[in-house]
């Protein structure tokens, strides 16, 4: 056993420990919790020095047949373990704030410390069934955080509603691994056929084993998976609704970790989708685009800041797959650069969902920004580390999203005049038109939130919570700003080789600066002056549009679920009844059989002598018939 | 390995020497003094060193005329030893008078299963055998109240009819194979044979309780004292079940089809007996007596498959597979169906109904979690060992491509957990009944318990049958 296994028996074994403290001591759920997370950041840590150096971390047992479990940590691994650890221990110690008064918090930290060992589990699983499980392991926590507040019906139906929606794309990811597994064990390739150290290092001799067809295949239904857990087009609509949870796990779960679990999953069996060619990885990069785009149209028109934030997350998962797409101009090291946006985009959207989360305390969880206003002058702190917040998320020059975001923008721009074809334009310029849309949302948000004047008594009465609460949301800001500076040595860490950062025209270069401008604006122009109260903006062509989510809600509910599976349902539940029926009835007449068989049993001794006669005569008739003598 | 410095004869007689030395020691004492917690510390001491010596010695492969000492036959004797383990102390609770006599016959009866499991020979093998029935027959009855002399009584008659059928099978079977020992079969003349096949299957039927022999089981389990029930459905039950392996797949080559037809029938016929039975059974004893009928039903699927196995000329790996297959339930059966009758012995009432656990949940949560976990083993849920077992036998079935067998089998533990849930149910959502007591002390729960971890503990390391298959070499050869 090597230490690096504490990376995720530390949360594991602390949830049961904080169950069972929290239940004596509510406020020591949330230092154990931390505890052990720390502990987990600690050895990623130690494990980071140890890979930064050359070496990789396994050890692996036979669990059955030939799947194993283990653990497995190369740079991408153990860079996700440290973004990991770290933004959960910092989102662990602002929720003890923030869960302060809560009176199930025990069973917050709990389920919080449990999620966060699967997460890491995710990052350092050493098998592809092994890392399902853990990715089942999270789905359920998110299941139980959304709903964590259970006595709103909201909290019930968001969490329902996600567990459904991404279960679609855990069906989609377990089917592929089967595929796989089938694939790969026909031909008797490898001890270790879901080992993922075998599938990134043998992804030629997958390809040959399993054929393009195929292959291409069961890298859909990874994909497949991906969307689900990162809520991407078309599985993106439960994160909006996932919003009904405590702020703390959406800044934990639904911004900085478990929805990027799908990007992970592409980037760690990232050889698969190359080998399953060209097409494959224009498919990550086209929906990573449009997704992009997409998300951020429909921000634009929330008025809930955490849906807000949350459609900014889903658009910006988009910037990372679509990152992921771009093999042809940067080979293997598009993982480096989609998990460069990753690691940035959990610092900032963490500290944002916290500040938010501030905000909303003060507030008393009234979440409608048009209802906020002039919160700059009376919560000065916060609303500064949204404005950190924001400035990054909107990538300003030399805060960390200006370098993870944009260049993915310009590699897509070379992504286009490297294929010439129009086709591959479409990525850039969704990109581009995404990244205007993140502007507008993110300064909308912003200007509503912070200037102007209250537009209510909350927001008139709200006051800073204790500094000391905000310290961990001040550390992500810091790194937020700061982040950028690594970008150089993250690529080359991650890697594994010396990755250049390709020039572009300086015209491409500047167009999301452009954006910026622009953005900023019109923004001001709309939000910071009040003139939007004046306009009729929701009259716009258009707004209905975007308002009701591209309709997909609809078309989910109203056509998908009422008018298919409903009916079908039905018909399965009145056949299911009747079986149920003949069921009970089977069992009522078995039961009378058993008491009629145990009539024989008498207890006359003489009678089971009768009784063994005659079976015995029975028995013998029978085996002669049947050809024993 | 060798314990103590002692020829290698005496060695391997020494569990043999232990437990009859104690059981003549006792008898002694008992002349002088009445002390149950002496007698059955000696009876303890003795089983377990016993036990240390059968485990621990290191086995000759020279095979005697009359015992053989060899790791499969040490197996079993190791189980049969734990079996008597088990009940040493439960006894003591209900025990008033002559308590000297209990144990040395305990002892004695030990001694039997002993000498059973090291021989091949079938003369020994029916003394030893005969020697156990005998000190069971008197320890069924020993408690003199009107339903364990009723017990008794009804298990004396049916076991003189078995010990006749055994008598007439064997002279059947020297008669054409000119041999009792089961190692040096050779000529096989077929028409006394398929006689002397009929007939052993019926005599020592009657002690593994198949259908239609079972029926002095339901009232002997019932109306014994609930360790000495423990002890008739684990160890004598278990030695009948080693004696018919011994005897059905080294002791009919020839045969294979109609051992195949017979047992097949009786398996069946006696699983779906066993557990429909059981579904309507009302009284804890009965129902357990019942599902113990019914686990002999699994228990006889190994010797349809061997013979399966063995007239479509499959590889002794094949067969070896099955028969360890068997040990390990054996083994795992002594600890689920042994443990679920001393956790009876909490309950103050004789001839325990459904109503009478009710409560047990909150008025002991430690014995009714054991006891759950040992009835969640009889039912083959996942985790414990119940399933380890199932799982390994039906596995075998199909392994032989008898998997029609094996879905039959699966249909039987599908039912059975229909009643096992049942007693489940009572002990955690019933109300407690006022008249009835339920006893937490130490002496009821610590074997129960025990009993339940080692249950987990099989069920959790699944492959524990990789540790038994080399013992089956000695047995079938490969």
């Amino acid at each position: 056993m090597i230490i690096q296994w504490l990376i995720v028996l530390a949360p594991l074994i602390a949830a049961p420990i904080t169950l069972a403290a929290g239940k004596w001591k509510r406020n020591l759920a949330g230092i154990i919790a931390s505890l052990s997370i720390g502990i987990s950041l600690a050895i990623s840590g130690i494990t980071y020095f140890g890979v930064s150096s050359g070496s990789t971390y396994q050890e692996q047992f036979t669990w059955f047949s030939n799947v194993s479990y283990g653990i497995y940590i190369d740079p991408l691994a153990v860079t996700m373990a440290l973004m990991v650890s770290f933004v959960s221990l910092m989102i662990h110690l602002f929720a003890m704030y923030y869960m302060g008064k809560d009176p199930n918090r025990h069973v917050y930290f709990v389920e919080t410390s449990l999620f966060t060992a699967g997460m890491l589990g995710i990052a350092v699983s050493s098998n592809l069934l092994e890392f399902f499980m853990f990715w089942e392991l999270v789905g359920l926590c998110s299941y139980l955080l959304i709903g964590f507040w259970f006595f709103k019906p909201n909290a019930t139906a968001a969490a329902k509603k996600a567990f459904i929606v991404t279960r679609v794309g855990d069906l989609l990811f377990l089917i592929g691994i089967v595929a796989l597994y089938e694939g790969i064990t026909t031909s008797a390739l490898s001890a270790d056929p879901l080992g993922i150290q075998y599938l990134i290092t043998h992804s030629s001799a997958v390809l040959a084993a399993l054929g393009s067809t195929k292959l291409f295949f069961v890298t859909v239904m990874l994909l497949g998976g991906a969307i689900g857990k990162s809520s991407q087009f078309p599985l993106h609509v439960w994160i909006p609704d996932a919003m009904e949870g405590p702020t703390t796990v959406s800044a934990l779960i639904h911004a900085a970790t478990m929805v990027t679990a799908g990007i992970y999953l592409v980037a760690r069996v990232y050889p698969l989708f190359v080998a399953a060619g060209p097409d494959m990885l224009y498919i990550l990069a086209i929906l990573g685009a449009f997704t992009a785009f997409m998300a951020g149209t429909m921000g634009i028109v929330m008025n809930d800041i955490k849906r807000i934030l949350a459609y900014s997350t889903i658009s910006q998962l988009g910037y990372m797959l679509s990152a992921l797409g771009l093999f042809s101009i940067y080979g293997s090291a598009a993982v480096g650069i989609s998990l460069y946006h990753l690691v940035s985009h959990a610092f900032f959207k963490a500290m944002l969902f916290m500040s938010a989360g501030a905000i909303l305390i003060a507030l008393m969880d009234l979440r409608d920004v048009r209802q906020m206003g002039g919160l700059w002058k009376k919560m000065p702190v916060t609303v500064t580390l949204l404005f950190i917040g924001s400035i990054t998320l909107a990538a300003v020059p030399f805060t960390s999203a200006y370098f993870s975001k944009d260049t993915i923008i310009s590699a897509s721009w070379l992504y286009y005049s490297g294929n010439g074809s129009i086709m591959y334009a479409l990525p850039w310029f969704l990109l581009e038109l995404g990244s205007l849309m993140t502007v507008l949302y993110t300064f909308r948000m912003f200007f509503l939130v912070a200037i102007g004047k209250p537009r209510s008594f909350l927001a008139e009465h709200a006051r800073d919570p204790p500094l000391v609460a905000l310290i961990p949301v001040a550390i992500l800001g810091f790194f937020s700003l700061v982040f950028g500076v690594f970008q150089g040595s993250f690529y080359n860490f991650v890697s594994g080789f010396s990755v250049s950062v390709k020039p572009v025209p300086l015209e491409i270069e500047l167009i999301p600066l452009l954006m910026l401008v622009l953005g900023v604006a019109v923004a001001y122009l709309i939000y910071g002056t009040g003139a939007w109260s004046r306009l009729k903006l929701s009259r716009l062509p258009g707004y209905k549009f975007l308002k009701n989510k591209y309709y997909l809600d609809r078309l989910y509910t109203n056509v998908i679920a009422e008018r298919g599976i409903l009916p079908l349902s039905g018909a399965f539940g009145s056949f299911e009844d009747s079986y149920n029926t003949a069921n009970v009835r089977a069992g009522r007449g078995v039961l009378s059989f058993g008491s009629l068989l145990r009539k024989l049993q008498s207890g006359i001794v003489e009678n089971y002598f009768l009784v063994i006669i005659v079976a015995f005569s029975i028995i013998f008739v029978l085996v002669d018939l049947m050809g024993g003598f | 390995m060798t314990l103590i410095a002692v020829p290698g004869w005496l060695e391997s007689i020494l569990p043999m020497i232990f437990v009859g030395f104690a059981g003549f020691l006792i008898l002694a004492i008992g002349m002088k003094v009445d002390s149950g917690k002496a007698f059955s510390s000696i009876t303890f001491v003795a089983l377990a060193l016993s036990l240390v010596s059968v485990v621990w010695q290191s086995y000759d492969p020279v095979a005697g005329s009359l015992v053989t000492f060899n790791p499969f036959n040490a197996y079993f004797a190791a189980i049969l030893i734990i079996s008597s383990l088990f009940v040493t102390f439960p006894a003591l609770r209900n025990l008033t008078e002559r308590r000297d006599i209990f144990y040395s016959l305990l002892l004695f009866v030990t001694l039997g299963m002993l000498v059973a499991s090291f021989t091949m020979n079938l003369v020994v093998m029916f003394v030893a055998f005969e020697a156990v029935s005998i000190g069971t027959y008197v320890m069924a009855g020993f408690h003199k109240t009107r339903r364990a002399l009723e017990a008794s009584a009804k298990y004396f008659f049916t076991g003189a009819v078995s010990t006749g059928f055994i008598v007439i099978g064997l002279s059947y079977y020297f008669q054409a194979t000119g041999t009792f020992d089961l190692t040096a079969v050779t000529i096989v003349s077929r028409i006394p044979l398929l006689t002397a096949l009929a007939f052993l299957i019926i005599g020592f039927g009657f002690k593994l309780a198949i259908f239609p022999m079972h029926q002095w089981a339901i009232d002997t389990y019932d109306g014994s004292e609930n360790s000495v029930s423990a002890l008739l459905s684990t160890g004598s039950k278990i030695l009948a079940f080693m004696i018919m392996l011994k005897l059905f797949v080294v002791g009919f080559p020839l045969l294979g089809q109609s051992v195949f037809i017979f047992f097949t029938i009786l398996a069946i016929l006696t699983m779906t007996y066993g557990n429909i039975s059981a579904l309507s059974e009302t009284r804890l004893k009965r129902l357990l007596a019942y599902s113990s009928v019914a686990q002999a039903g699994y228990m006889i699927l190994v010797f349809s498959a061997v013979a399966y196995a063995q007239y479509n000329g499959m590889s002794a790996g094949y067969i070896q597979f099955i028969v360890a297959a068997g040990m390990l339930y054996s083994l795992i059966y002594i600890f689920m169906k042994g443990g679920a009758f001393l956790a009876l012995n909490s309950i103050g009432k004789e001839n325990p109904g459904l109503e009478d656990i009710s409560g047990m949940g909150t008025r002991s949560p430690a014995l009714a979690l054991s006891f759950t976990v040992l009835l969640l083993a009889l039912a083959g849920i996942p985790l414990t060992g119940g399933f380890t077992a199932k799982a390994w036998l039906f596995l075998s079935l199909i392994n032989v491509k008898l998997w029609w067998l094996a879905v039959i089998a699966i249909l039987n533990s599908a039912i059975s957990v229909f009643y096992y849930f049942r007693v489940i149910s009572y002990m955690y959502r019933k109300e407690p009944l006022s008249g009835v007591i339920i006893s937490t002390e130490k002496s009821v729960i610590v074997p129960v318990a025990l009993a339940a971890a080692i249950v987990v503990a099989l069920g959790i390391y699944f492959y524990v049958i990789y540790f038994i298959l080399p013992f089956v070499g000695f047995l079938v050869g490969g």
